[in-house]
Order: C-alpha cells, then structure tokens, then sequence
C-alpha cells in the first residue's frame, strides 16, 4: 500500500488486563500519521507506552500485530523472523493501514528471539 | 531502638550472608531488584559497546582536532559510567556475562559502527565517509543513553536512592555529550549555531558527576 506523506491511519492501541501499565485494560484508539511512530502518537496523546532505545533495537516496545500493516524503516533490529510471527516494535513502527497492536509484549518477543538464538538473547530469561 | 522504625527489613535473619537487606530494602518498596539489575547490566553494557565503538569513530575523524577531542571526552566518560555502575550489578547479587558477545548483544543501546561499509580488502571504505555523518551516529548514541538512563531514574526514585543516584549523575553527562555533539552537527552539517553551552572538561574523560567510584586512577 502506498500512501501520501500525510496519509493518516487509525490504530488501535490495546493494552492487556494484566499489563502493569497505567491503562490496563483499556483499548486506546489513535490518529497517526504515515510518518509517526506508534509509540511517538501514543504518548501524545497521554498513552503510556514502555519503550527504552526508542532506535529499534531494545524490544522495551514490543507489541503484537492484530490486524492492519505497519513497517519499520528506521529499526536498528528488526528480523523477518518478528515480522512473520507479527512482532512490532512501536518505537519505530509506523502504520500503513488501519491497525490493531496489543502492546506490552516485550517477554514474549525476548523469547520468540532467544528460541532463534537472535540478539538480546537468552541470557535475559530468568528462572 | 528499632520500635517504630516505617522500613525496617523483617525477612533477613541475624547473621544471614544468604540474602542482602540492600536488595529486601528496594523490594519492599516495590521494585524488582532481579529485574532491576538486569536492566543495570544492559545499560553498562550499552556504556561499553559505546567506549568501544566510539574509539574506532574517534580515528575515523581524522584531521577534525577539535572533534576528537570532544569524542574522547564521551568516550573515556562512557567507560567511566560502564565502572561506575558495576560495582552495583554485583552488590544486586549479579555479574558480567562471562562471554563478551552475549554482553554486547543485549547493550540496551545499539551499535555506533562507522557508518561506511568495508572495502573489498576488509578495511573501511572511506571514500564517502563524511564528517556529519559520524557526528550523527555520535549524536544518536547519546540520545540512546539518555532514554536508558531516565527510565532507569524513572524505576529506581523513591526506592533505591543508591542506584538512582548514579543514574542521575551519569544522565547529567549524557545531556552533555548531547549538547555537545548537536553543536557540532548543526555546524557541521546545516552551518547553524547551537551552542552547547557549556565550558571545557578539565582532563580528557573529566566525567565530573560520575568520577566518585572509579576503578584506579588511571582512568
Ligand atoms: S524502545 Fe527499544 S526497540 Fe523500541
């Protein structure tokens, strides 16, 4: 899908019940722009989300595609892998569709990257 | 003496050496000190692959005095906050990966690589290598470590002053390399002035908020 730079999507930000973020539980509908992060529009709009290197590298930001399209253009790493398995990162994330992440996804995609022997690996899964 | 006292640790037994009322003390206050630490080693590890990469951006700006000197300042001060912290990933009852890679791979900041690809001959290929260019990898670094640094401030106020207070006086240098490299870059780059603001390092690597717990004094 190509859009115009000021195409502007709806996405569907849906934060899990059991998430320790402020807005647990509830589901945020935001505009953003072609050329704006998720994370960027959600935290302008009052949004919490988690997120550390804000350069697609950390995975602090985790979120796992629903539904819609999204592409990284700007992520330090972000592997087919994530992307088959419907893996965003939000920091860099930026819609092409109408979209539906549920965030706070970050154990699960350590573990989807450690199964894979992909960086940051297992040394961070404890227990 | 201790009747009354709000905080005092009950979990630690006299004479325990098998836990740490230093870790009981944050936990009761409702951070993860597991987590916490782990957290700790990412962001010692984002301070080392930075003292490492920015050694190899520092000779890449060949010729550019003024510009290596400021970049060996960041770059001694990276190591400085890599050696400050950790002494605290042991206190919190951790360690250093033993294998290098492992440690690189989970820095919580990414790369700063020269930002040309190598020659066929395995060298770096310098023909288009720009001096902008490596102010922009030096300047993004920095904003990296600044966001790792807030969020540790961010997990650690009101619950583990130890920690805290060295993530605020390493954050106080990140603004500075900061300042400094959006300077340089808007000058290098756009030909604007943006002053810095601020005035010279002493000694190269000076780290002036983060000096107090260094290895030797030959940092
Ligand atoms: S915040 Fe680090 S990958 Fe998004």
């Amino acid at each position: 899908m190509t859009g115009r730079a000021d195409d502007t999507w709806t996405v569907t930000v849906v934060v899990p019940e059991e998430s320790s973020l402020d807005a647990a539980g509830e589901t945020v509908e935001l505009e953003v722009a072609e050329h704006e992060t998720i994370l960027a529009a959600a935290r302008s709009a009052g949004v919490w989300l988690p997120a550390d290197c804000q350069q697609g590298w950390c995975i602090t930001c985790a979120a796992r595609l629903v539904e819609g399209d999204v592409v990284h253009p700007d992520a330090r790493r972000y592997y087919d892998g994530d992307r088959e398995a419907d893996f965003v990162l939000t920091c860099t994330a930026k819609p092409r569709a109408d979209t539906t992440v549920v965030v706070d996804r970050y154990d699960d995609l350590l573990e989807h990257r450690a199964e894979r022997g992909k960086p940051p690996g297992s040394a961070k899964i404890r227990g | 003496m201790s009747d009354g006292k709000e905080h005092d640790s009950g979990s630690v037994e006299p004479g325990d050496t098998s836990k740490r009322v230093g870790m009981e003390v944050i936990r009761e206050r409702g951070v993860d000190p597991e987590e916490l630490r782990e957290k700790l080693v990412d962001a010692i590890g984002a301070e080392f692959t930075t003292y490492y990469y920015y050694t190899n951006l520092r000779m890449h700006l060949a010729g550019e005095e003024d510009y290596k000197e400021i970049t060996e300042d960041a770059r001694l001060e990276d190591r400085a906050h890599f050696e400050l912290v950790v002494p605290r990933v042991y206190e919190l009852e951790g360690s250093l990966p033993n294998d290098i890679r492992e440690f690189a791979d989970r820095a919580s900041c990414p790369d700063a690589e020269v930002p040309t690809p190598m020659d066929d001959d395995g060298g770096f290929d310098t023909e288009d290598l720009e001096v902008e260019d490596i102010l922009e990898v030096l300047l993004e670094a920095e904003r990296c470590a600044i966001r790792t640094w807030s969020e540790i401030c961010d997990m650690t106020r009101g619950a583990d002053p130890r920690t805290y207070d060295m993530a605020q006086r390493i954050l106080n240098e990140e603004i500075d390399h900061e300042a400094w490299f959006i300077e340089l870059l808007s000058k290098e780059r756009d030909d604007e002035i943006n002053p810095a603001g601020h005035f010279a390092r002493g000694e190269p690597g000076d780290a002036p908020y983060s000096t107090n717990n260094r290895f030797n004094d030959s940092a």
